[in-house]
């Protein structure tokens, strides 16, 4: 038995005042510092978003310089990568291609979480016939494969010349996955107790809303964007392969990657630099949505 | 073997599974107890966990109990005081990270804290049974009772058809009589039954046994004579009890009792746990068992290969009080006959008293005391024991005359005065006139009556407390004079005014006046929100003052719940269950409310802190005169806060008095039931309390 002097009474209920104050975000925040995965991605995004920002810092070619008789010319001294079948530089390229690849996903994943979570959340919040009408339009979406739809819809603006409507195709068909996120989060946020204590204090249903059911909703939202930034890469990616997404005159790692598809056998390396830039790509936003699930959401931690 | 032995033995034995058990004396037992010497021996324990950042967590630092063959121990201690940990550690079941560093645990004298799980595997369930805490989650959905029942009776290999007896039973038989025959332990089965049953009235008819005297006789062994759970010697022996003589009726017990199937046991040990119709039971699904049934199902599995040693972790907080007193009513039976060891634990003082032999009090990773039960409680030697004592209120429902020893400073201690005075001025501030809620419940008809005719009065600067267990309404009551609820029919008046004709700007200001503190601490504050922002948010609401006005505010209402300011720039997360629950409070403060509805505002704190909101809601009371209506399940909290109560079951008013009428004359069964299961309400209790504080 512990005598007295070992275990010396503490006043009831104390506040350790010594402890720093950590809000969810900051506490977030700490976890997301030490978890390597976020260190090793968030260098990695970092640099891509720098070389989308300053592609002239990195070459000084033009990628749409090409002269035929570079054709397929190999490695040389200000040409690391070598040359494709149309003679241009593919170093400058795939530098060049990150800006597209970056803006399509970045672009898409804004107006997907914008529109998601609006719908989700007055779908989650009205309930009844609300909720059961938007739900049956994110069902009819949900039934529609992306990039069968995708294929569709592109086909019928061919002729256009701007990266938009790659954007807003991806955000027509990926809005619905955000949605239902959305809805689940506010449903599960809506019925907590401070709604009630603040509906008793006297707020409105639209304040209790925006002040607090919408934010204690984010955390979920923000992982499913991270998460789907980079899969929104592929499918532009997807797209311009298959010669239905981005113009032929835009720079971009998918348009490149389709055109380099017949000289697999022949010259790989052109295909495999902007296949590798995609992949790091794709790899840093989804490794980085990881670390942001573990530092939002600690019970689905892994390890 | 001569019957005569026999029945000597059915005498000593405790051994027997039926209601009536003939233990064998306290005397005897204790003997028998010290000679075996401790089953489990727990010294010095230490438990550490491993934090996230690699850090070890000292969850136990320094544990020592023992439990002695067939004895009730007892472990008390607030939440993260280790009590949980140190039971788990002896079963190899540490959560987590969780590893035992230090000490050692000993059972049957073999030292098992440094075991390798499958070590653990081959005395879990068959030496040691656990009775978890959460009835609800505790039992696999998809599977049905008696398959599960069935999964331990298997994975130790149990032999279905025999009884297994404890060495304590064994001991105490040995006592006077030799070694019983081995098939003298079959149990009944349900194919033999019905011939069992015949042939007993066959003998009993020869023996001249006739009229209401065979009826009673028959019908005894109908009730008693369960397949699965009955033995023959029990079978002989009650035969003899009815005058059959010694040699039929061993002869229709060996011919008739031969041994129980499976499913025969199953159900026998259901109905043992005391779940009637246990054959129909085993083939349900959790889902169609209320909290109360799943718990004994539990029980039943824990002691399904009877374990020396049961470890009961708060097998019963998850229940009503009325309940709970008839499930430990039952494990205590069912216990003492099988000689089974239990470790419970508790954070209840008072149940804890009243139920083990031996208390262990555990203080932040610490045995801090242990003792016999009433010696801890009424001589407790460590300061938080001392204060333990003081602040539970189920021992504090006992007491209320001692308040007069303090003498001035009684308002400042929790105990409270029934203020016959404001109760009788005619200064009404809500009054409930024939209430009634109205539920449509999904897939039925007909509609679920939540809240049905209930009419009270709450005067001005008094409590009053609705208590009921759950189900009973008294939530769905608050939230209806909260007005987050319409009521079906009848109304509410605030200060004579209907609230349900309050809208807009005088619902704002209704919302000004009456404020409520919900149960859970973890869930009534935003997380997103700073404590200054969540104790601000009502006065941004409400447009009272400026930014520095406000901020002042919130400064002296976190002083009136005795919080320093710099908790103003934490979040809740921080704080502790306890804190959060004074943060509500000030919250609930800032609108200056004549009336706060507390629906279960204590129920989930520890003792202590419990004891510590309390006082402060009472401090509070006297202060400014503010009305309280006070929702709780806990009678005897009622006692130390209420001036009037309110007692709901199934949705209707049962009794509605001041609480010295209610406590001290209760008029209706319910109300009598519920003021009986307040555990240790009974204890007497000498304590010197000067030295509470």
């Amino acid at each position: 038995m512990a005598s007295i002097e070992e275990t010396p009474l503490l006043k009831v209920d104390s506040v350790d005042e010594s402890a720093p104050a950590t809000s969810m975000w900051a506490d977030a925040w700490r976890t997301l510092r030490r978890n390597p995965l976020f260190i090793i991605s968030g260098i990695l995004i970092v640099f891509i978003v720098f070389v989308a920002l300053f592609p002239g810092v990195f070459t000084r070619e033009n990628p749409n310089y090409c002269t035929l008789e570079n054709s397929l010319g190999a490695a040389s001294s200000g040409h690391p990568f070598g040359f494709d079948l149309q003679g241009c530089d593919v170093y400058a390229r795939v530098v060049y291609g990150t800006r597209t690849s970056l803006s399509v996903g970045i672009l898409s994943t804004l107006i997907v979480v914008f529109f998601g979570s609006l719908v989700g959340a007055i779908a989650g919040f009205c309930g009844g016939w609300v909720d059961a009408v938007l739900s049956r339009i994110v069902d009819i979406f949900m039934a529609i494969p992306m990039l069968l739809g995708a294929i569709v819809v592109l086909q019928m603006f061919r002729t256009s010349e701007s990266i938009w409507k790659v954007v807003l195709v991806l955000a027509l068909f990926g809005w619905v996955s955000v949605a239902r996120i959305a809805r689940s989060a506010v449903l599960s946020t809506k019925n907590l107790e401070f709604n009630t204590a603040s509906t008793a204090l006297g707020s409105t249903p639209m304040r209790n809303l925006f002040r607090h059911i919408i934010p204690n909703s984010l955390a979920p939202i923000i992982v499913i964007a991270t998460t789907s930034l980079g899969s929104y890469i592929v499918s532009e990616a997807t797209l311009s392969f298959l010669g239905i997404g981005l113009p032929t005159t835009t720079v971009s790692w998918g348009g490149d990657i389709s055109n380099a598809q017949s000289l697999l056998r022949t010259d790989p390396m052109v295909l495999f630099y902007p296949s590798v830039a995609l992949a790091i790509t794709v790899l840093a936003f989804i490794m980085m949505g990881d670390a942001v699930k573990d530092a939002l959401d600690p019970k689905s931690r892994t390890a | 073997m001569t019957e005569s032995n026999n029945v000597k033995a059915s005498e000593v034995s405790s051994a027997s599974t039926s209601t009536n058990s003939r233990i064998a004396t306290a005397d005897q037992l204790h003997e028998q107890q010290l000679a075996q010497g401790p089953l489990l021996e727990v010294k010095d324990l230490q438990v550490d966990f491993t934090s996230d950042t690699g850090k070890a967590i000292h969850a136990v630092t320094d544990s020592s109990f023992s439990v002695y063959p067939g004895q009730w121990v007892a472990i008390v201690g607030e939440s993260g005081s280790g009590k949980s940990t140190s039971a788990m550690a002896c079963l190899g079941l540490l959560p987590g990270t969780g590893h035992v560093v230090g000490g050692s645990i000993k059972l049957d004298g073999e030292e098992i804290s440094g075991w390798k799980p499958k070590e653990f595997v081959k005395i879990r369930g068959s030496k040691m049974g656990l009775v978890p805490q959460d009835p609800m989650s505790n039992l696999n959905p998809v599977w049905r009772i008696g398959t599960q029942v069935k999964e331990s009776l298997v994975a130790n290999n149990m032999d279905v058809s025999h009884e297994k007896r404890s060495k304590l039973s064994k001991a105490l038989a040995d006592t006077s009589v030799q070694l019983k025959d081995e098939g003298d332990e079959t149990f009944i089965g349900s194919k033999e039954l019905p011939q069992l049953l015949e042939a007993a009235e066959k003998a009993l008819v020869e023996t001249g046994c006739e009229g209401a005297k065979l009826e009673k006789a028959m019908a005894d062994f109908r009730t008693d004579w369960v397949a699965g759970s009955e033995t023959r010697w029990r079978v002989a022996d009650d035969l003899m009890r009815y005058g059959v003589k010694d040699d039929d009726a061993w002869y229709i017990a060996k011919k008739y009792v031969t041994g129980s199937t499976m499913e025969d046991r199953i159900a026998g040990l259901l109905s043992e746990a005391g779940l009637p119709d246990a054959a129909t039971r085993a083939r349900q699904f959790p889902h169609e068992f209320s909290g109360g049934m799943r718990q004994r199902a539990l029980i039943a599995i824990g002691l399904a290969c009877r374990p020396e040693l049961l470890i009961a972790d708060e097998p019963t907080s998850a229940l009503d009080v009325t309940v709970q007193k008839k499930i430990l009513d039952h494990l205590r039976m069912l216990t003492d006959s099988l000689g089974t060891a239990v470790l419970f634990i508790t954070h209840d003082l008072g149940l804890a008293a009243e139920r083990a032999q031996h208390i262990v009090v555990m203080y932040k990773g610490r045995v801090v005391e242990s003792g016999p039960s009433l010696e801890v409680l009424q001589h407790p030697q460590h300061p938080y024991t001392k204060r333990l004592v003081a602040a539970a209120p189920s021992l504090a429902s006992q007491r209320i005359v001692s308040v007069k020893e303090h003498g001035g400073d009684a308002s400042a201690i929790m105990e409270h005065k029934v203020d016959t005075a404001k109760l009788e001025a005619n200064d009404t501030i809500i009054d409930v006139e024939h209430l009634t809620k109205e539920f449509k419940l999904p897939r039925r008809k007909e509609l679920f009556k939540a809240v049905d005719d209930v009419s009270f009065k709450l005067k001005r600067g008094t409590t009053l407390a609705i208590v009921g267990e759950s189900g009973s309404g008294k939530s769905t009551v608050a939230n209806m004079c909260l007005k987050l609820l319409e009521p079906t029919s009848g109304k509410v008046l605030y200060d004579g005014q209907d609230i349900a004709n309050f809208k807009g700007k005088s619902l704002l200001d209704f919302r000004r006046h009456v404020q409520p503190v919900f149960q859970n601490p973890y869930g009534s504050l935003d997380p997103m929100y700073s404590i200054f922002r969540s104790i601000e948010e009502p006065l941004h609401i409400h447009g009272i003052g400026d930014k520095k006005s406000r901020a002042a505010r919130v400064r002296e209402l976190l002083d009136m719940v005795e919080l320093p300011e710099s908790v103003m720039g934490r979040y809740p997360n921080e704080l502790s269950g306890g804190q959060r629950q004074r943060i509500a409070i000030a919250r609930a403060m800032a609108l200056n409310p004549d009336v706060i509805v507390c629906d279960e505002a204590v129920s989930a704190l520890d003792v202590l802190v419990q004891d510590q909101v309390l006082q402060l809601l009472n401090d509070l009371q006297a202060e400014r005169g503010l009305s309280y209506l006070f929702i709780t399940h806990d009678l005897a909290v009622v006692r130390q806060i209420a001036d009037d109560v309110v007692v709901m079951q199934h949705g209707k008013l049962v009794e509605h008095g001041t609480t010295d009428q209610v406590f001290n004359n209760p008029q209706k069964q319910y109300t009598r039931d519920l003021l009986d299961a307040i555990p240790g309400g009974k204890l007497e209790l000498g304590v010197d309390l000067a030295d509470k504080k």
